[in-house]
């Protein structure tokens, strides 16, 4: 008898909303993009601070501005849900063997946000905040 | 033992008179401490015939009957019945063609782990009469977890990446690869590299995680991915070093 395999074919533009594990991945990858644009921000101001005083004035108040202040609490969520997600999952790139046993995933996780928090500290500090 | 009468509809399609899939519905008075896989039994026995679906050992060794219930890529022996509502929604697995109901074609999973050289490739070879290759219990737990794989296929029918391009190697057969490579016997990582290492290997893989999780033996596909990449990154930067191969 002839065979007549039935493929099922996945939709290129809405598979990500059929389970709730791809939307997180999703809303995962999304994150990035706020964060890819306060990259761009920061380094715009880079180039604003080398055209002299008034132009970083100008970048300076555009931040302030109610718009500005929207955006980076925003990007500040999304880092956030990005941070979390990628730590959470570090364990499993990150295998550390002693002897018979691995360290334990959340003592790797927690050392990341450890880290995190002295990094932001430290610049807290240089920009000084805190 | 109590009883539960649960309607199981089953996505069904035969070749010879369908043009496509659909479900069809069946009440099955389950026990209790019923799998779905034994739901399907009571229907094959009981109620129908015709229906098709793969099955051997039930008890999670097999990896024969993997299915979809409720949207989610199971073994049809771990899927419990009392962990659900009283309709159960029964696929074949995602991602592959369906040969017959619950029966799906699976050549390109097993083309693909034939090519990731899934077998110890020693550094000599010994003869029986030479013994054993020895292994210390450390060595042994550095890559037990991803012997531990039962070639279920549920990982796959988890992967968006494998739907959207399947000319991705995938989580089984890369994880299988991973386990050769940390085997302290093995020396075949060169030989693995051209499929493990290539766009189609390794670098297809986005880390969506999903094959870890829906994996009923916990052997972690994703993890041994993302591990595999972080040597193979090594292995790239280290090439132009001196005394490097590039
Ligand atoms: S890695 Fe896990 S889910 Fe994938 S085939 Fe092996 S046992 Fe099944």
């Amino acid at each position: 008898m002839s065979r007549k395999p039935y493929v099922r074919q996945m939709s290129k533009t809405s598979w990500f909303l059929t389970h709730s594990r791809y939307k997180h991945y999703i809303l995962h990858e999304v994150t990035c993009i706020f964060i890819a644009i306060y990259a761009v921000i920061l380094i715009f101001g880079l180039f604003r601070l080398g055209q002299g005083p008034e132009a970083w004035q100008g970048w300076l108040d555009g931040l302030r501005s109610p718009l500005g202040v929207i955006f980076q609490i925003l990007a500040f969520g999304f880092a956030m849900i990005h941070t979390w997600s990628w730590f959470k999952v570090v364990p499993q790139a990150m295998r550390i063997q002693r002897g018979e046993s691995f360290v334990p995933g959340n003592l790797i996780i927690g050392a990341h946000y450890g880290v995190l928090a002295i990094i932001s500290l430290f610049v807290l500090i240089l920009a000084g905040v805190a | 033992m109590s009883t539960r009468t649960i309607t199981i509809e089953v996505l069904r399609y035969r070749p010879e008179q369908d043009q496509e899939p659909f479900f069809q519905s069946y009440t099955v008075p389950c026990d209790e401490d019923w799998v779905v896989l034994d739901a399907l039994n009571y229907i094959k026995d009981e109620l129908d015939r015709t229906l098709s679906y793969r099955w051997s050992c039930h008890m999670f060794v097999c990896g024969s009957c993997g299915i979809v219930v409720d949207g989610e890529p199971k073994l049809g022996c771990k899927a419990f019945v009392k962990d659900y509502g009283d309709k159960i929604r029964v696929e074949p697995l995602g991602n592959f063609p369906i040969e017959r109901d619950l029966v799906v074609v699976i050549d390109d999973f097993i083309e693909k782990l034939e090519s990731v050289n899934p077998y110890l490739i020693p550094k000599e070879e010994k003869s029986i009469d030479d013994g054993e290759y020895l292994q210390t219990p450390a060595q042994l737990k550095a890559f037990k977890q991803y012997s531990m794989c039962i070639n279920c296929l549920l990982c796959y029918s988890a992967c968006p990446q494998y739907g959207l391009d399947p000319s991705f190697v995938g989580p089984a057969a890369l994880a299988l690869a991973h386990r050769y490579n940390m085997d302290s016997r093995d020396v075949g990582r060169k030989a693995r590299e051209d499929v493990v290492a290539s766009h189609e290997g390794i670098w297809e893989c986005s880390f969506v995680g999903a094959c870890s999780q829906v994996c009923p033996k916990d052997v972690d596909p994703a993890g041994a991915i993302q591990q595999t990449k972080i040597t193979s990154a090594i292995d790239y930067v280290t090439s132009f070093l001196p005394g490097g191969n590039r």
